[in-house]
């Protein structure tokens, strides 16, 4: 057996061990297979809540950071100009705070569309028990794939956040939580981590808000469990490398009031997402996807309306140079890449689908900040079937303070 | 090698703006718009920048869905006017309303004269009640009602003979209909009005017309009609399933509705060709023009882009039996089972554009082509249906080449 066989053998008995761990499962064979300190030290979500370049010393054991992101945008659909505009898209404040060696805090206050939206994004307690098992409770990114963990716009290489992510999942989704996350290493570089919460979940915002069919970004708000019945989330990812990752998600759990003062009072309706995220570094070329399938159980009277069933992908692949080129910005690189990415909101139906293909130059002027212009390109396509053509130069300039 | 760099980097600079410029000056990267005249949503020529506010106005009120939070339901059939008229053009058979009733009673007592087959959590759908007479409705075009509106009713009725007294076989009448309560404030009441809308030509206003489908299709009350409209064979606690406090919609919302749908122009027809000229006079000779009457002139109107406009709309507006092939035996005001009104011929050319491809024709979509619906013609319609089958085979395509032009 070859060191590349032997490694993706033990990556995916771990992968399984795992499983059986965010299936609330604990392993006390996790422990034992914990023997790397490397593999600890790096992100638990690279790009995501402990992985941003926090101003530290200012308030002692509190360290602080944020990033904002402002944009100008010109979209037009059809030839007619829908929005040509700028647009403070969001300033957030980013906190962590170590409290004891096993305990550490984590905060993200997010002011949205020039503040007309001020979201508590994350606030999250961090219990260590043992590398490989930590408590987490409080306000959690819900890991549904691996975009809503690692979303901050100076990290994101187009302006906008990815279709599946905004328009599916309703992505920053945050709820309230409490489970279990950890890192099992697995020799070398590779790694697996794993996160399985229990959150209040999905709401049925996502039908009864909803004008133009099922719609979970605005079932998403849910700070108080509305109909009682926690949802379960997990994710489990296996690292070989740095740079390189494969993620599996699912979600579970009901959004309706079906029972109230202990009467059933509808049919419990859930909603199953699973979804699979993957990034990788190939030829120079660094790539990153994520593909969901979205089912939701409808009232009998709302179908054909209302989606049973959604799913949507999108696809980067992005190509930082130029490091050193800018004369006085000895930290700046530019890069390109290009977006593709298909949503389809109910796959009962021909239309209620949109693509779109993004092209990027972005001018980094430190790793944490960039310029970036989009291009982008679009085709919506009504329930009907009939398609809206559309696109938008965007031009951002975000950075991490 | 810095300056090499330098002027690499500045060189990348002027590249980016140079293709930001180019993008900027071609249009056509950032979509082009279609023509006015082949879209089923367009203003009429010759409104002023106050109207055509209104319209813009109204446009979004006629494309808003209603969420359930919204006051959808209890019981309806979509979520938005432009949810059944694609493009504002004509919908398709799985929007189609089912309408029954029992004879001419309407059957509110089932749940007539509309059947809502779907409903919000907590309320019941209706389905079809065993017994009745049902006719299946495809959702018809919006464009183009301010100018027949607009249409004095003298010159409709000219071409009324009900009696048949001339002797061509064609017998077209007025449908004369009683305004719901909820138009008192608008026309007199108990005085029966000309019908000119709908399938049958049972709606007399655009007003009417409005306040209907948002009650009837959509579930969503107004200051016109305020109270729900429930099934009425499901208990009284699920009938008040929508906690929405009524009325769900202003008056204000229905008039810039009204105001859009008085302001939308048809599409052109397309060029004129020597095929298409010859169609035209064969159309004529074979006796489609005797219910498909080419023209009408408005009268005076509020807008003046209304006022005394040809109006090439190919229909009388009034009833006639079409045989027993597309009877719905349900009578609808004076309209029999038998009846319906002749139907414009107008935005077919680019119908296919907004239904995915396809056509719709007849008053249940049963017709994919012009020349299927031709063929379903009968009763007065008879006598042109077997002129038209008897024509040579160029004169037929070339009646057809001018109907799909239209």
């Amino acid at each position: 057996m070859t060191r590349r066989a032997r490694g993706i053998a033990r990556g995916a008995a771990a992968l399984g061990c795992l499983l059986s761990v965010s299936c609330g499962a604990a392993s006390g064979a996790l422990a034992q297979a914990v023997d790397s300190v490397a593999t600890e030290a790096r992100p638990f979500v690279p790009g995501g809540y402990d992985d941003k370049p926090y101003l530290t010393g200012l308030f002692g054991r509190i360290a602080v950071g944020g990033y904002i992101e402002a944009d100008a945008v010109w979209e037009r659909a059809d030839g007619v100009t829908e929005e040509a505009g700028f647009l403070l898209k969001r300033w957030n404040l980013l906190t962590s705070s170590r409290v004891g060696n096993r305990m550490q805090v984590w905060a993200e206050v997010e002011f949205e569309d020039g503040g007309s939206e001020i979201v508590l994004e994350l606030a999250q307690i961090d219990l260590e028990l043992h590398p490989a098992i930590n408590l987490r409770g409080g306000m959690l990114l819900v890991p549904i794939g691996r975009f809503n963990l690692a979303h901050d716009g100076p990290r994101n290489p187009f302006v906008d956040r990815p279709l599946l992510a905004t328009d599916v999942l309703g992505s920053a989704l945050s709820m309230p939580g409490f489970g279990l996350f950890g890192v099992v290493p697995l020799g070398g570089e590779a790694r697996a981590t794993y996160e399985a919460y229990a959150v209040n979940g999905y709401h049925d915002g996502l039908l009864l808000d909803s004008p133009d069919g099922t719609r979970l970004p605005l079932g998403a708000q849910n700070p108080e469990d509305l109909n009682a019945s926690p949802a379960m989330v997990s994710r489990i990812a296996w690292n070989p490398g740095e740079r390189h990752e494969l993620g599996l998600s699912a979600y579970g759990g009901a959004y309706n009031v079906f029972r109230m003062d202990g009467l059933d009072v509808d049919e419990r309706r859930s909603v199953r997402v699973l979804a699979v995220d993957a990034r990788t570094t190939v030829l120079g070329l660094d790539w990153n996807g994520e593909a969901a399938a979205v089912s939701v159980e409808i009232p009998s009277a709302l179908t054909g309306l209302f989606a049973s069933r959604q799913a949507g992908f999108f696809i980067d692949v992005t190509r930082p140079f130029g490091h050193g080129w800018l004369r006085g910005m000895p930290e700046a690189f530019l890069s390109a890449g290009a977006r593709f990415e298909a949503i389809d909101l109910d796959r009962d139906v021909d239309g209620d689908s949109s693509t779109q293909l993004t092209a990027g130059v972005n001018l980094h002027p430190t790793r944490g900040s960039s310029l970036k212009l989009d291009y982008l390109r679009n085709r919506t396509r009504d329930r009907f079937n009939n398609a809206v053509e559309g696109a938008a130069l965007k031009l951002s300039l975000t950075t991490y303070f | 090698m810095g300056a090499w760099r330098t002027r690499r980097v500045t060189a990348g600079v002027l590249a980016a703006a140079v293709c930001g410029l180019g993008l900027v000056a071609c249009s056509k990267l950032l979509t082009t718009a279609p023509e006015a005249a082949d879209l089923f949503d367009s203003p009429l020529e010759g409104l002023s920048a106050a109207d055509r506010a209104a319209f813009v106005e109204g446009d979004a009120q006629f494309a808003r869905p209603f969420s359930i939070a919204q006051g959808l339901g209890p019981i309806f059939n979509n979520v938005s006017c432009a949810s059944c008229h694609s493009g504002d053009g004509r919908g398709r058979p799985e929007n189609s309303l089912t309408r029954f009733s029992l004879g001419p009673d309407p059957a509110l007592h089932l749940g007539g004269p509309q059947l809502q087959d779907k409903a919000i959590p907590g309320a019941h759908a209706e389905t079809v009640p065993a017994g009745v007479d049902q006719s299946l409705r495809l959702p018809p075009p919006v464009f183009g009602m301010g100018l027949i509106e607009a249409i004095p009713e003298a010159d409709l009725l000219a071409h009324a003979d009900p009696a048949d007294s001339d002797g061509d076989g064609i017998s077209g009448r007025p449908n004369y209909v009683l305004p719901p309560e909820f138009m008192a404030a608008h026309l007199p009441t108990g005085v029966p009005a000309l019908g000119r809308f709908s399938r049958k030509a049972q709606v007399s206003s655009i007003l009417e017309q409005t306040v209907a489908a948002y009650h009837q299709d959509i579930g969503i009350t107004t200051d016109f009609l305020p109270v729900e409209n429930s099934n009425p064979l499901a208990s009284s606690a699920t009938q008040a399933a929508d906690r929405v406090a009524d009325p769900e919609l202003s008056a204000a919302a229905v008039r810039s509705v009204e105001a859009y749908l008085r302001m939308l122009a048809p599409p052109a027809p397309g060029g004129q060709t020597p095929a298409r000229e010859r169609g035209r006079v064969v159309f004529g000779a074979a006796g489609c023009a005797g219910c498909h009457v080419p023209a009408y002139r408005t009268g005076a109107a509020g807008i003046p882009a209304l006022a005394n406009r040809d109006v090439v709309l190919y229909s009388d507006l009034l009833l006639h039996d079409m045989g027993d092939g597309l009877a719905d035996r349900r009578p609808d005001g004076q309209a029999d089972g038998r009846e319906w009104r002749t139907t414009p011929l107008w935005g077919l050319r680019v119908m296919r554009d907004f239904l995915n491809g396809q056509m719709f024709l007849l008053h249940d979509g049963r017709a994919r082509s012009v020349a299927e619906a031709i063929t379903a013609h009968g009763g007065e319609a008879a006598a042109a249906r077997d002129a038209y089958l008897a024509l040579p085979e160029s004169d037929r395509s070339a009646l057809l080449d001018f109907v799909e032009s239209r």
